[in-house]
């Protein structure tokens, strides 16, 4: 009995049925990560504390949705008593005095939190490679990166480790890790999960998610992950749906809309060929295709990357050696302090945006960029919210192409945030969106992107779930396709 | 965006630019910032900008403290503290 | 051709929330340092603000008291700098959309009247303290003070020298008492100030440049500041050179303002509207009710006094200057018949030993309480006036209660007429030469014997009791 690259359900089934023990559940996930070592998916373990808790659960079983479930946990998401790093130097040594509240609602609902998972540093890239834990491996290929900023955690599912992680996405950051690494991954709109305890990059973007085999257990794990918080004020006070229930529905008369807008030839014949086929697949599940209009989707990424760095400015401000994290040796001075602490304690790419972030906010500059982008922010909101009149679900390509070599971008930022294209219209919006598994080429997985309308994920999910009904690319794992 | 500005931005960030990177850092956010120049080419007048994609309005608190003492805990974490207070090196008003 | 001085003033007033602006953390003062910290106020990763609706309440109060625009859906900014006793590295504030809007306050110099206008007053969070001088090679950050609730209330550059600055400043901490919103207390720093300063020759139009002084906390020394920097501004610019926007500190010990380098080097504060707080919205409803609910103002309750209780306009003015004043007079009241007598002690015995102090009725050692136990003496004629002088006296040395200092000190008034009765016999007997001179005319000296019968009492007859007895005996 092996819980490798077994999903929650089915892992759910082994427990109820005693196939097998919560503690073995649990020593296997850490004989797994010691076999990936490699990978380096993880930066901190919870071996003792995670073994401790499934003991206890195989002496007192108990009937929580997800008991005994491991997951893996981004670096970005306070744990009490746990280090949380976020993936910087300037956070090597910090151990929360908290928990996130999404992390939280995990382990009440009876997750297993294992270990913390490797990102980009506070969640800035798409490469997993401006970690100062060094870069993440993607399972699918040695030199291959696992995408970013969830990399770690995309690794971790896609090695078949856990079955679930945790990830966060501001621009992208689950969606295209997933896409990369051939797992479900889903950000839900923004508000549905607390960010209280996520360590924020740029606020407005910000917005915690599941990763995962499937888009079943997305919806599981979802589930658990909302709660309206009072602690954050941007959490929204909706009802909260059961996911699951609508993941069977039909999808005959159902209406995608495919962005005519996005030029798709500067991408590879063969990744735009999958994408096709999956809409084939799509209709032949008896959805329709209907053309839309983004006209400012093309806007996306400069947008973005006014606003996102101008709000990481400031939210990295706190991050001064004063009162926790990293503090430079002996400083003559205060000002010292503060520039070697934040000089050594950043790296370049976070050091790169925070500078643009000033920049753009500062005198003289506040109107042309920041005031511009979030004026154009609305162009693009309101483009979708007359899409979305019309149609069920928006789809287009999860990233450009596959897995790219590690080090492959490394010298030229834009060509890095132009990964994002398709991805991070959603969180200027504010809509939810998933990438799932649509295909494979040369042995490296591809995915395709569901954009759902404001608080809709229940489409979302049944879009996913009905494909992988009928599919297999969630299946693949880098030894092969899996029954 | 030349030397002089990523001097006067990197002094309102706190960071120092390694000698060696100054170039390299300039003209990244020289590409940078003339990529998403092209905003400017969009009409904009009249549009409310979107600072968060809830346009809803805040939830707000009743004036009750609930806050325990901390004091142990968040000292601890300091890089820097005595019995009371977290510290610094001496700063000259 | 003459100078003249344009002074706007930038108060901060701390609101006497229970908790903090955006967390849970107390704002009581005087705790020991770093134990009113929570999560949110220590600004760790991950913490997120939720805003304190008394803050806004106590902000619209002060809003409608000076006749402002309050601004029902107001939003927050934040003001990007880094200093240790700031966890964040940013302020939260309002800078596009305070509160409160367009106000204005009467303040009174040398007894005549002039309005000064409020541009804003607008919710921002304090800061924590840097304690300097603590610690051998360094600055000791407390962050109890981090979070607490500031209205940061600006005027228009109206006030035209440092004694209209002082009646201003006086007449905002008078109205945010009266209010219930600030204590006031500036001695713990409950009420700062920034000052800009600049001059101009009479005849030109636009303002000059202007210097700031920074938080100066006490009245006295905002006239000094201010009187110094237009001397030194009218220095700079006789002298050929011109003045140098900037941010000045007072030193009380030199009597001097002089330049803050540490502030000097550019600073540019990118103010961005915050993404972690959503636009804040005051219903009608609870407009209304704040609207409704609205203390009694200072220059009400003056006119009260004078229609209903028949002070004199002095009177009434004076008392219903201080909110601890007029509480003082309006609990006392409640212990007697007679306000008029009530009045008569504060604006009398009491300022009288305010004046010569130099001090605030709050500073002082009188209670409401306690004064109110006076009142009650005198009117039920414990004890008599000139004793409850020297009880007044005693309670402003040493706080004593009055009850107390009466009977420790034997100060109840004497009212049996036997015992008056067998003193003043005595005086009469001892005071032969004087007795034949009141009888043959020298009216005057009736006087002499009721002195003579209070030293025999050491004060402790009823002085009325003492006319009576002394009239039958010598008449």
């Amino acid at each position: 009995m092996t819980i490798k690259y077994k999903t929650i359900k089915d892992i759910k089934i082994m427990l109820s049925q005693k196939e097998i023990s919560n503690a073995e559940v649990i020593q296997e996930v850490y004989k797994l990560i010691k076999e990936n070592n490699h990978l380096n998916a993880f930066v901190t373990l919870n071996e003792d504390n995670s073994i401790k808790k499934a003991e206890a659960l195989d002496n007192k079983p108990s009937n929580l949705p997800l008991a005994g479930i491991p997951i893996a946990q981004k670096d970005l998401f306070c744990t009490k008593g746990l280090r949380t790093t976020c993936g910087s130097k300037i956070l090597d040594n910090f151990v929360p005095p908290y928990s996130a509240t999404v992390i939280k609602n995990l382990e009440n609902a009876g997750c297993i939190s294992v270990g913390k998972t490797n990102m980009d540093e506070f969640a800035m890239g798409s490469s997993n490679e401006t970690s100062n834990f060094g870069n993440v491996q993607n399972p699918w290929g040695e030199n291959l990166v696992p995408g970013g900023s969830s990399g770690g955690s995309a690794a971790a599912v896609a090695a078949g480790i856990v079955p679930a992680a945790s990830g966060t996405d501001t621009g992208g950051s689950i969606r295209q890790p997933a896409s990369l690494c051939g797992i479900t991954g889903l950000k839900p709109t923004y508000g549905r999960i607390s960010r209280w305890g996520m360590i924020a990059f740029a606020s407005s973007l910000d917005q915690a998610g599941p990763m995962a085999r499937t888009a079943e257990d997305c919806a599981l794990l979802l589930n658990e992950m909302c709660s309206h918080d009072e602690k954050d004020t941007t959490s929204l006070n909706e009802d909260i749906p059961n996911f699951e229930e609508n993941l069977n529905s039909p999808l005959k008369g159902k209406k995608i809309g495919i962005v005519k807008d996005i030029d798709l030839s500067s991408l590879d014949d063969d990744v735009v060929k999958i994408y096709e086929d999956s809409l084939k697949e799509f209709v032949s599940l008896g959805a329709n295709l209907v053309d839309i209009s983004l006209p400012n989707l093309s806007l996306s990424v400069p947008t973005y990357y006014v606003v996102a760095p101008a709000e990481c400015s400031s939210n990295l401000s706190r991050f001064d050696g004063v009162k926790f994290g990293h503090r430079s040796n002996n400083p003559k001075n205060l000002e010292e302090l503060y520039v070697q602490t934040r000089s050594e304690g950043f790296g370049d790419e976070v050091k790169r945006r925070i500078l643009i972030g000033s920049y753009v906010l500062s005198a003289g500059y506040y109107d042309a960029y920041y005031k511009k982008a979030q004026q154009v922010r609305r162009l693009i909101k309101n483009d979708f919210d007359s899409a979305f009149s019309d149609i069920d679900v928006i789809m287009t390509p999860t990233t450009r192409g596959t897995a790219f070599e590690i080090g492959s971008k490394g010298s030229d930022p834009i060509q890095m945030y132009l990964e994002d294209l398709f991805t991070i219209s959603a969180n200027l919006a504010g809509l939810p969106a998933m990438s799932i598994p649509n295909g494979n080429l040369d042995n490296k997985p591809t995915g395709i992107q569901i954009i759902g309308n404001f608080l809709d994920e229940s489409s979302i999910l049944n879009f996913g779930h009905m494909f992988q009904k009928s599919t297999n690319w969630h299946m693949y794992t880098p030894e092969g396709a899996k029954q | 965006m030349d030397k002089k500005t990523v001097t006067t931005i990197s002094y309102l960030s706190r960071l120092k630019i390694d000698d060696g990177k100054e170039e390299k850092i300039t003209k990244d956010l020289k590409n940078i910032i003339n990529f998403v120049d092209q905003l400017n080419d969009v009409d904009t007048s009249n549009i409310e900008p979107l600072t968060n994609p809830l346009e809803k309005t805040a939830k707000s608190r009743t004036d009750e403290v609930t806050a325990k003492n901390l004091k142990k805990e968040l000292l601890k974490i300091a890089p820097s503290s005595n019995e009371d207070y977290f510290l610094v090196p001496r700063v000259v008003e | 051709m003459s100078w003249e001085t344009v002074i706007g003033l930038e108060i901060h007033a701390q609101l006497s929330t229970k908790s903090k602006l955006f967390s849970g953390g107390s704002t009581k003062f005087g705790a020991e340092p770093n134990t009113h910290v929570d999560l949110i106020d220590m600004g760790l990763p991950g913490v997120l603000p939720v805003a304190n609706k008394e803050a806004f309440y106590k902000a619209i109060r002060f809003g409608l008291a000076t006749g402002a625009n309050i601004n029902q859906t107001s939003s927050f900014d934040r003001k990007n700098y880094f200093y240790p006793d700031l966890p964040k590295g940013y302020q939260i504030t309002q800078m596009t959309k305070p509160i409160v809007e367009k106000g204005s306050i009467k303040i009174t110099v040398d007894n005549s009247e002039k309005i000064i206008n409020i541009t804003r007053a607008h919710l921002e969070e304090d800061a924590g303290k840097s304690i300097h001088d603590l610690f051998e090679g360094e600055t000791g950050v407390d962050l109890n003070r981090a979070g607490t609730p500031l209205l940061e209330i600006v005027s228009e550059p109206e006030i035209s020298n440092a004694k209209e600055a002082v009646a201003y400043f006086k007449a905002i901490r008078q109205l945010v008492t009266f209010l219930d919103i600030c204590d006031g207390n500036m001695a713990q720093g409950s009420m700062r100030c920034d000052v800009n300063v600049s001059i101009k020759k009479s005849d030109d139009k636009e303002l000059g440049t202007r210097a700031e002084l920074k938080n100066i906390n006490s009245f006295k020394f905002i006239e000094k500041a201010i009187n110094y920097e237009i001397e030194r501004q009218i220095k700079v610019i006789e002298s050929g050179e011109s003045v140098v926007q900037e941010t000045r500190l007072y030193d009380s010990e030199k009597n001097e303002t002089r330049s803050m380098r540490s502030k000097e080097e550019a600073n540019d504060y990118r103010y961005f509207p915050c993404p972690d707080l959503l636009p804040v919205v005051i219903s009608n409803k609870e407009l209304q009710e704040i609207k409704n609910n609205l203390p009694e103002l200072p220059e009400e309750k003056e006119h009260r006094y004078v229609k209903e209780i028949n002070l004199e306009e002095s009177e009434a003015k004076i008392i219903s200057s201080s909110k601890t004043m007029a509480n003082m007079f309006e609990e006392a009241s409640t212990k007697t018949d007679d306000a008029k007598l009530v009045a008569k002690w504060l604006v009398g015995d009491v300022s009288a030993l305010l004046n010569k102090d130099n001090i605030d009725i709050d500073e002082s050692n009188l209670t409401s309480e306690n004064f109110g136990i006076l009142i009650e003496r005198i009117s039920d004629s414990t004890i008599s006036g000139k004793i409850a002088k020297s009880v007044l006296e005693e309670v402003w040395k040493s706080g004593s209660n009055v009850d107390k200092i009466i009977e420790t000190k034997g100060l109840i008034q004497i009212q049996d007429e036997s015992v008056l009765e067998e003193i003043a016999k005595k005086v009469v007997e001892s005071n032969p030469s004087q007795v034949t001179a009141y009888k043959g005319g020298k009216d005057k000296l009736f006087g002499f014997f009721v002195g003579q019968v209070m030293k025999e009492t050491q004060g402790k007859a009823n002085p009325q009791t003492v006319n009576d007895i002394l009239k039958n005996i010598l008449d």
